[in-house]
C-alpha cells in the first residue's frame, strides 16, 4: 500500500497521528486516536485493533478499534490463541502474509493479511496492536517501520497519561478525604458523617454501592448507619459478628473480597432480596480496635473486585475508621457539653460567664431570675455596668479583673433590672481551656433571705439583752427597798434592843444583797453580749489600785482562815484601762480563791511584762476537774447547783471576768486540777487602746 | 443640823432614806421629779442636795447642769445617786456638775460619810 500515497501525505499523516496521541488525556483515547490516525488515507490501513492484557488471566481485551463495525466492547481473546498471541509471547512484530494459511488464525472481517505490534511499556508487553488487510501480502518493510514508530508513540503515552492517571487519583483522594474532614467538622451527627464516607467511597472506587456500619460494644453488633445504592434501605440492619461480609471481617478482622455473593456462604438473611454480584469488604480499626466496617458492592456481573479496588479501600478504610472515632468522640464531648450545660442552666445559683473582654457570654435561668436580664439582653454587656451599683461599680471591677486570675470570694450588694437591691455571695474562677483563660464565671447566690433572717436574730438578741437590762433595772427598784428597809429595822431593833430579831434580820439582807449582785451581773453580761458595755479608759497607778482591790478583799480572805500572799515589785506603774472593770475583775477572781480554799493561801502576783501587765491569782484550794474546767467560763457554770448553795456567788462573776478581758484586748486563762487549787491569769495590755479594744470586740 | 434636799422618785426609797437621814439627825425636804428639785434647790433652804439621776419629767443630770446654771454665790453641794455603778455614771455626774457621787442601794454609813465630808464645815 505503501507506494499508493505520496511520501510527503504519508508524512503528514504520521505528524496528525503523533500529535492526537500527544494530545490524548487517557489510556482510551490514546488507542482510539492510534487507531483513528493509522486508518488514515495518506496510510492506508482499513482494519485496526489495539487489545491489552489483562494482568489476571492474560486474556486480550479490545480498547479502541477501526474498521470493525460489529466488534464488541472489551471483546476478549483468551490467552493463547489468535495470531497476535505470539507477539505477546516473544514481544516480536509478527507478520502473516497469507491468514488463510494460519492454523491459529481466527476468524474476522478481513481474511487477508495481519500484523500484530507487541505495545510496550515499562519493559513489559501491555498489549498488542493488531493490523489487517483484506488480501494476503499486502504489508512490507515501511509497513513494519511506521507501524513499529506509532506503537513506540503510543508507549510511551500511556506512561504519561498512567501517570498522569496516578496524579489525578491521588488528588481525587486526597480531595474526597478532606472533604471527610470538612463533614466531620461541618457536619456533627455521626450517621451523616457515614453517609458522606461511603458516598465518596462509592464514587471513589467506581462502585455500585456500599453501606458502612458501627461496632456497638455493648451489644456485640454491628449497625449498619448509612447506606449508599444498595437497592434497599439497610440503616439500622443489625449483624452479629460472623454474619455478612461486614460481620465477616469484624470478626477475622481482614479484609474480604466476595467474587459472587450469592454463592457465598457466609451471606446473610438480611440481604436475601439485595442484587449483588461482588462485594468487598474491609473491617474499621482504630489500632487493633474495632470501630466498625465499610462494604462496598458490584451489582454488575461483569465487574469483580481486584487488587487495585483492596489498595483503594485500604487507603480509605483507615481514614473512614478515623471519622468515625471523631465523630464517636465529639458526639461523646458534645454529650459531656450538653451534661456540663444542663449543670448549669438548672443551677439554682445564677451563673454568667464572660469572656475576656469582660462581656456577658452566657448566663443561666437561675441569673435571669435574679437579675431579671434575659440571656438576649444581656448578651455582650458589661456585667459590672449591669448590675453593680454607683457605689459598688470599684469593687464589682476589681472583683471581675481578680476572677481573672485567681477565684475570689465575697459578699456584695448588686442591682436588679427593676432598680432593686440585692445582697449576693459572689463566687467567681477564672474559666481556662488547655491552659489557656479564656474568660471567667460568675456565680451570684442571693443571700437577701440569710442577712435578714441574721438581722432578725441580731435584733432579737439584742432586743433580748434590752429586755434583760431593763428588767434587772425594774428588779432592782423593789430590791433596794427590801435591802433597804432590812437595814432599817437592825438599826431600829439594835436601838430598841429586839436582839432577838438580828438574825432573820440579817437573812433577809444578805439574800437581797446576793440578789442584787446577780442582777448586776445579768445586766453586765447582758450589756457585752449586746455590745453595749462601754469601756472607760483611764490612766491610774497600778499600786494604788491593788492596794484598794486588797483592803476590800481582806475581809473575805479571814473568812476562811486563808492567807493572801501579794507578790508585786515596789513601782508597777501606771497603765490605762477601764479601772471598774480591772477592779471587778481582780475581785471576782479574788473572791472566788477565797470561797473554794479553806485554811489555805491566796497569791495574788503581779508583774509587768513587755507591753501587759499581767495578773496571776492562784489558790490552794479544791481545784476542777478537766470537764469543769472546760467550761469554767461559760455563765452559770459552777461546778454543780449545790456548789452555788454551799459557796455562794452568782456563777457569772468567771463569764465577766472573760469578756471584760476580752472587751480590753487582754485575755484570761486558767489551770487547774482536783484538790490543787486553780490558777488564774488575766493578761491586759498596759495601754488599752481605742483599736485594740474594737479589735477584740469583732473577734 | 444641816438640811437634805431629797430628789427621788421612788416612794420607797424616798420613805426610807429620808427616815434613816432624820434619824441620823438631818431635816430632810423632798422633791419626787427634776423639776420639782431644781425649783426647790433654787431657794436657797439647803445645805445639800441628794440627787437621783433617773427621775421623771426632767432627769437628775439636767436639773444639776439647771442648778448649777443659775448658782448664785453659795454653790449648793449635789451628790448623784445612780441605781447601779454603770461605768461611765460617775464621770457624766461629775460632768453635770454633782460634787460626788454614790450607788444605790445605799449603804448608808459610806453616804454618811460623804455627806459629811461635803457639809461638815456647818
Amino acid at each position: 500500500m505503501n507506494h499508493r500515497g505520496a511520501l510527503a501525505h504519508r508524512q503528514a499523516a504520521l505528524l496528525r497521528l503523533s500529535t492526537a496521541i500527544a494530545a490524548a488525556d487517557d489510556e482510551k483515547e490514546i488507542y482510539q486516536s492510534v487507531v483513528d490516525g493509522l486508518h488514515d488515507e495518506a496510510l492506508g490501513y482499513n482494519f485496526l485493533g489495539v487489545f491489552l492484557l489483562d494482568p489476571e488471566t492474560g486474556d486480550r481485551v479490545l480498547q479502541a478499534s477501526v474498521g470493525w463495525p460489529d466488534a464488541p466492547a472489551n471483546m476478549r481473546v483468551h490467552a493463547g490463541e489468535g495470531l497476535s498471541a505470539q507477539a505477546i509471547r516473544d514481544g516480536q512484530l509478527h507478520y502473516t502474509p497469507d491468514v488463510t494459511q494460519a492454523t491459529d488464525y481466527l476468524a474476522s472481517l478481513a481474511s487477508g493479511s495481519e500484523v500484530d505490534v507487541p505495545l510496550r511499556f515499562d519493559g513489559e508487553t501491555i498489549g498488542v496492536l493488531v493490523v489487517e488487510s483484506s488480501v494476503p501480502q499486502a504489508f512490507g518493510e515501511e509497513d513494519f517501520e511506521i507501524l513499529e514508530a506509532a506503537v513506540n508513540q503510543t508507549g510511551i503515552a500511556i506512561g504519561r497519561a498512567r501517570l498522569l492517571a496516578a496524579e489525578r487519583r491521588r488528588v481525587n483522594e486526597h480531595k474526597a478525604l478532606l472533604d471527610t474532614m470538612a463533614d466531620l467538622s461541618s457536619e456533627l451527627e455521626l450517621s451523616r458523617v457515614l453517609q458522606a464516607v461511603i458516598a465518596r467511597a462509592v464514587t471513589l472506587l467506581g462502585v455500585t454501592g456500599g453501606e458502612v456500619a458501627i461496632y456497638d460494644e455493648e451489644t456485640d453488633e454491628l449497625v449498619v448507619l448509612a447506606s449508599e445504592n444498595i437497592g434497599k434501605d439497610s440503616i439500622g440492619t443489625r449483624l452479629k459478628p460472623g454474619e455478612g461480609a461486614m460481620g465477616n471481617v469484624a470478626q477475622t478482622l481482614e479484609p474480604l473480597i466476595i467474587p459472587s455473593y450469592h454463592e457465598w456462604r457466609g451471606r446473610s438473611e438480611k440481604y436475601a432480596d439485595v442484587v449483588v454480584h461482588s462485594v468487598m469488604a474491609a473491617p474499621l480499626l482504630i489500632g487493633q480496635r474495632l470501630v466498625g466496617a465499610i462494604a462496598t458492592v458490584h451489582s454488575d456481573p461483569a465487574r469483580v473486585f481486584g487488587p487495585e479496588d483492596l489498595r483503594l479501600l485500604n487507603l480509605f478504610a483507615p481514614q473512614a475508621a478515623v471519622a468515625i472515632e471523631n465523630a464517636r468522640l465529639y458526639t461523646s464531648a458534645q454529650r459531656q457539653k450538653q451534661y456540663f450545660v444542663a449543670l448549669v442552666r438548672n443551677s439554682p445559683v445564677a451563673i454568667v460567664t464572660l469572656n475576656r473582654e469582660k462581656r456577658i457570654v452566657e448566663l443561666n435561668p437561675a441569673f435571669e431570675e435574679l437579675f431579671g436580664y434575659s440571656q438576649e439582653e444581656a448578651f455582650g454587656q458589661d456585667l459590672d455596668a449591669l448590675i453593680a451599683t454607683e457605689a459598688t461599680r470599684r469593687e464589682a471591677e476589681q472583683y471581675t479583673l481578680d476572677a481573672l486570675d485567681r477565684p475570689v470570694h465575697g459578699i456584695a450588694r448588686r442591682r436588679r433590672k427593676d432598680n432593686t437591691l440585692v445582697d449576693v455571695e459572689i463566687l467567681a474562677v477564672p474559666v481556662i481551656v488547655d491552659g489557656e483563660r479564656v474568660g471567667l464565671m460568675g456565680l451570684y447566690h442571693d443571700i437577701s433571705e440569710l442577712l435578714r433572717a441574721r438581722r432578725d436574730a441580731e435584733a432579737a438578741n439584742s432586743a433580748k439583752s434590752q429586755f434583760l437590762a431593763s428588767m434587772s433595772h425594774e428588779l432592782r427598784t423593789p430590791l433596794n427597798a427590801i435591802i433597804g428597809y432590812s437595814e432599817m429595822l437592825q438599826e431600829e431593833v439594835e436601838e430598841l434592843g429586839h436582839v432577838e430579831l438580828q438574825g432573820d434580820l440579817e437573812k433577809i439582807r444578805t439574800a437581797g444583797r446576793h440578789l442584787l449582785s446577780l442582777i448586776n451581773d445579768i445586766l453586765d453580761l447582758s450589756k457585752v453580749e449586746a455590745g453595749k458595755m462601754d469601756l472607760h479608759l483611764e490612766t491610774f497607778e497600778i499600786g494604788s489600785m491593788l492596794d484598794d482591790v486588797i483592803s476590800t478583799v481582806r475581809p473575805l480572805v479571814a473568812q476562811n482562815s486563808n492567807q493572801l500572799d501579794v507578790q508585786r515589785s515596789g513601782d508597777m506603774g501606771a497603765m490605762r484601762a477601764d479601772l471598774t472593770k480591772v477592779r471587778q475583775m481582780l475581785l471576782n477572781l479574788l473572791s472566788n480563791a477565797c470561797k473554794f480554799t479553806q485554811g489555805g493561801t491566796i497569791t495574788l502576783a503581779v508583774v509587768r511584762e513587755g507591753s501587759e501587765v499581767v495578773f496571776n491569782i492562784r489558790d490552794t484550794g479544791i481545784g476542777m476537774t478537766p470537764e469543769q474546767l472546760g467550761k469554767v467560763f461559760e455563765a452559770f457554770a459552777q461546778a454543780e447547783a449545790s456548789t452555788t448553795s454551799k459557796y455562794g456567788g452568782t456563777g457569772l462573776g468567771l463569764a465577766i471576768t472573760k469578756r471584760f478581758s476580752r472587751l480590753m484586748g487582754g485575755d484570761v486563762r486558767v489551770t487547774s486540777s482536783p484538790g490543787e487549787g486553780s490558777s488564774f491569769t488575766i493578761r491586759l495590755p498596759a495601754h488599752v487602746s481605742a483599736a485594740s479594744v474594737s479589735s477584740a470586740a469583732t473577734s | 443640823m444641816a438640811k437634805i434636799l431629797l430628789v427621788e422618785d421612788n416612794e420607797m426609797n424616798r420613805d426610807m432614806l429620808s427616815r434613816r437621814l432624820q434619824r441620823k439627825g438631818y431635816e430632810v425636804a423632798l422633791a419626787v421629779d427634776g423639776r420639782q428639785g431644781v425649783e426647790m434647790g433654787q431657794s436657797g433652804e439647803y445645805d445639800l442636795i441628794l440627787m437621783d439621776m433617773s427621775l421623771p419629767d426632767m432627769d437628775g443630770w439636767e436639773a444639776t447642769r439647771r442648778l448649777r446654771a443659775t448658782d448664785g454665790s453659795g454653790r449648793i453641794p449635789i451628790i448623784a445617786l445612780t441605781a447601779h455603778a454603770m461605768a461611765g455614771d460617775r464621770e457624766k455626774a461629775l460632768e453635770a456638775g454633782c460634787d460626788d457621787y454614790d450607788t444605790k442601794p445605799i449603804e448608808l454609813p459610806r453616804l454618811l460619810g460623804k455627806i459629811e465630808a461635803l457639809v461638815g464645815g456647818d
